[in-house]
C-alpha cells in the first residue's frame, strides 16, 4: 500500500512522430526523469480512444499521460485535434463516473524537446504523487 | 411556432385518411397485441387493422427509431411510409441518419409533444386506473405518477424534424387531432388530406407548465445521479449488481454495431493475464470489464444519448441505467455544444473539431 515513488504506475500514450521522439531524445541526452511511466507508443495521438484512457484508470494505474505533436504540428495535419476531443470526452466521462480526471493528462511536446517532455513527466509524476493512490487499484469489485 | 390547427378529423380518421388520400405504403404505429395486455411497433400495409392502433399508448415495448432503421438503412422505400416517432425516438433517428443507418426519404414523420411512458412491466391497456390518471395528466400538463423517471425528467418532449406535429400535452384524448406542419412535407400531406388551415387553435399552456414542472425534476435526477456517483466506491455500488448481460445496448437506438466492440475478441484475453490482474490486486471478480463496459459505451454513444429510457426499461437487475447515461451523457453534450438529434447535418463531435477549442483539456 505504500505510496513511494515506484510504486506509482502511469501510462503514457505517446504519438510516434513527436512526444515519442522528445522522449527518445530525453533518453539519449541521458536525463533523468521519474521512472513511472510505462510508454505506449501509437503512430498519432488521434489513435487513442477514450475506451484506453477509462480502462487504464479502471484497471488501477495511478495516472494516463498522452503526448502529442503541438496543434498545427500533426504529422498527419489535424491528427491532434481530434484527440484533443477525445481526451477532453474522456476527461468529463471520468468526472461523471466518480473517477479522478486530473490523473489524466494531455500534452503537446514536440520531437525536439527531450529537456520539456522530462519536466512534464517529473512534473505529472509529483502531481499524481499528490492525489495519492488511485483507488480503483486494489478495487477487486470493479 | 408553426401554427396550430384543429384538423376535425378523430385519430382513425387521420389513419384511414392516410391510406385513402396519400396513398402511403404503410403506416409504423404502436398496436395492441392480440393478447390484449402489450403493445408493440408494427408497420401496418393496410387500414383493415387500424381500430388496433395506438399511437399514444404510455408504454414504449422498443425504440421506434430502430425499427425505422431497418426499413430504411440501405434502400429508399419505394412509397411514403407514414411513421410515428415519439420525440426522443425522432431524435434517435436523427442520429441514426447522421451514422448512416437509416434515411428520412419517403417517410412521413408524425410526432408529438410526449407526456411520457411508464415502464414497460408496468403498463397493460386494461390498466384503467392508471390509463385515466395518464390522461388526466396529459390534459393538464402534469407528470403523471408512475412513468419513467428519465420520462419524468425529459425536458426535450417537443418534436424536433418532423412532417406533421400533433399537439398532445394540454388536449383531450376524444376531441379531434390538432396538428402543425413544420416542413414542406407536412404542407403538402396537409393539402392532400384536405385540411383547412384557417381552422387555427392556439397553443396550450399545459405545454409551459409541464416543461416547467420537467426542468426542476431533471436538476433533481442530475444531483440525485451525481451524488451516487461521486467517487469510486460509488461507481462500484452502483453497478454492483451489473451482471453484464449487454441488454442495455442491445436495446438502445444508438449503438447499432452489429457486433459490439464489448462483445468482441478485444476483451477475451489469454489466461495468464486474469492471473497477473489477480496478483496485482489480491482477487479478481468475474465476468472483468464490467464498469468498463458502460464507461466504454458512454464513451462511444454518450454523445448521442437521447434518454430515451430503453436501457433502463430492460435491465433485469434495475440499475438506472438511463438516468445514468442521460446525466454523463448531457455533460458530454455540453461540452461539445452539441444537442443529439437536433439537426441531421450536424456532424457527431467526434467527427469534427475546431482549431482553436477545448484549451482547458491540453497543456
Ligand atoms: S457499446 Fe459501442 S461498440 Fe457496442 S454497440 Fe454500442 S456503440 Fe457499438
Ligand atoms: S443509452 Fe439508454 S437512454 Fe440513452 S439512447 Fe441508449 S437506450 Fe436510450
Ligand atoms: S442491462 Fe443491466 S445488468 Fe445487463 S449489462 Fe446493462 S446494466 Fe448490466
Amino acid at each position: 500500500m505504500a505510496n513511494n515513488e515506484t510504486d506509482i504506475k502511469i501510462v503514457a500514450f505517446l504519438c510516434n512522430w513527436c512526444t515519442f521522439t522528445a522522449a527518445d531524445l530525453a533518453g539519449t541526452s541521458r536525463l533523468k526523469y521519474a521512472p513511472n511511466i510505462r510508454i505506449v507508443k501509437v503512430m498519432c495521438s488521434s489513435r487513442i480512444e477514450p475506451v484506453f484512457i477509462l480502462k487504464v484508470l479502471l484497471d488501477g494505474a495511478d495516472g494516463v499521460f498522452i503526448g502529442g505533436c503541438a496543434p498545427g504540428d500533426c504529422h498527419y495535419s489535424k491528427g491532434n485535434f481530434y484527440a484533443r476531443r477525445k481526451v477532453a470526452l474522456a476527461k468529463t466521462l471520468a468526472k461523471s463516473a466518480g473517477l479522478d480526471s486530473e490523473r489524466i493528462r494531455l500534452s503537446w511536446i514536440p520531437a525536439s524537446e527531450g529537456p520539456r517532455f522530462a519536466h512534464v513527466v517529473n512534473e505529472f509524476t509529483a502531481h499524481i504523487k499528490e492525489l495519492g493512490d488511485n483507488p480503483a487499484r486494489r478495487e477487486v469489485y470493479i | 411556432m408553426e401554427t396550430m390547427i384543429d384538423s376535425r378529423m378523430m385519430m382513425t380518421d387521420f389513419l384511414t385518411a392516410l391510406f385513402d388520400k396519400l396513398d402511403v405504403a404503410g403506416v409504423a404505429v404502436m398496436s395492441k397485441l392480440p393478447s390484449g395486455e402489450k403493445t408493440a411497433f408494427t408497420l401496418f400495409t393496410g387500414k383493415d387493422d387500424i381500430k388496433e392502433c395506438v399511437p399514444f399508448f404510455p408504454a414504449m415495448p422498443a425504440n421506434a427509431a430502430r425499427a425505422v432503421s431497418k426499413f430504411t438503412r440501405q434502400a429508399v422505400p419505394s412509397k411514403t411510409v407514414a411513421v410515428f416517432l415519439r420525440p426522443c425516438e425522432l431524435r434517435a433517428f436523427t442520429e441514426l441518419i447522421k451514422i448512416k443507418q437509416a434515411s428520412f426519404d419517403n417517410l412521413l414523420i408524425l410526432s408529438y409533444d410526449c407526456s411520457g411512458v411508464f415502464p414497460f412491466q408496468e403498463i397493460n391497456l386494461s390498466d384503467e386506473t392508471k390509463l385515466n390518471a395518464y390522461r388526466d395528466a396529459v390534459s393538464t400538463g402534469k407528470n403523471c405518477e408512475g412513468i419513467r423517471p428519465v420520462c419524468a425528467a425529459c425536458t426535450r418532449f417537443t418534436p424536433q424534424g418532423e412532417d406533421i406535429a400533433i399537439s398532445f400535452v394540454g388536449r383531450s384524448t376524444d376531441q379531434p387531432l390538432v396538428f402543425s406542419f413544420p416542413s414542406e412535407k407536412g404542407l403538402a400531406a396537409a393539402e392532400q388530406l384536405g385540411l383547412d388551415v384557417s381552422n387555427t387553435v392556439a397553443a396550450s399552456s399545459a405545454v409551459e407548465s409541464l416543461a416547467q414542472e420537467r426542468r426542476s425534476a431533471e436538476e433533481e435526477l442530475t444531483a440525485e445521479v451525481d451524488a451516487s456517483l461521486s467517487d469510486t466506491q460509488g461507481l462500484v455500488n452502483v453497478f454492483d449488481r451489473c451482471v453484464s448481460c449487454h441488454a442495455c445496448s442491445y436495446v438502445c437506438p444508438i449503438c447499432y454495431c452489429k457486433n459490439c466492440y464489448f462483445d468482441s475478441q478485444t476483451f477475451e484475453y489469454f489466461p495468464e493475464s486474469y492471473f497477473i490482474r489477480m496478483q496485482a490486486k489480491g482477487a479478481l471478480r468475474f465476468p472483468v470489464d464490467r464498469v468498463l463496459f458502460h464507461l466504454g459505451r458512454l464513451s462511444h454513444m454518450g454523445v448521442s444519448c437521447v434518454a430515451c429510457g430503453m436501457c433502463e426499461d430492460v435491465c433485469p437487475v434495475n440499475i438506472p441505467v438511463s438516468q445514468i447515461f442521460k446525466t454523463a451523457g448531457s455533460k458530454a453534450q455540453a461540452l461539445f455544444d452539441y444537442i443529439p438529434g437536433e439537426n441531421y447535418d450536424e456532424p457527431l463531435p467526434l467527427l469534427a473539431y475546431a482549431e482553436q477549442e477545448l484549451e482547458e483539456f491540453e497543456d
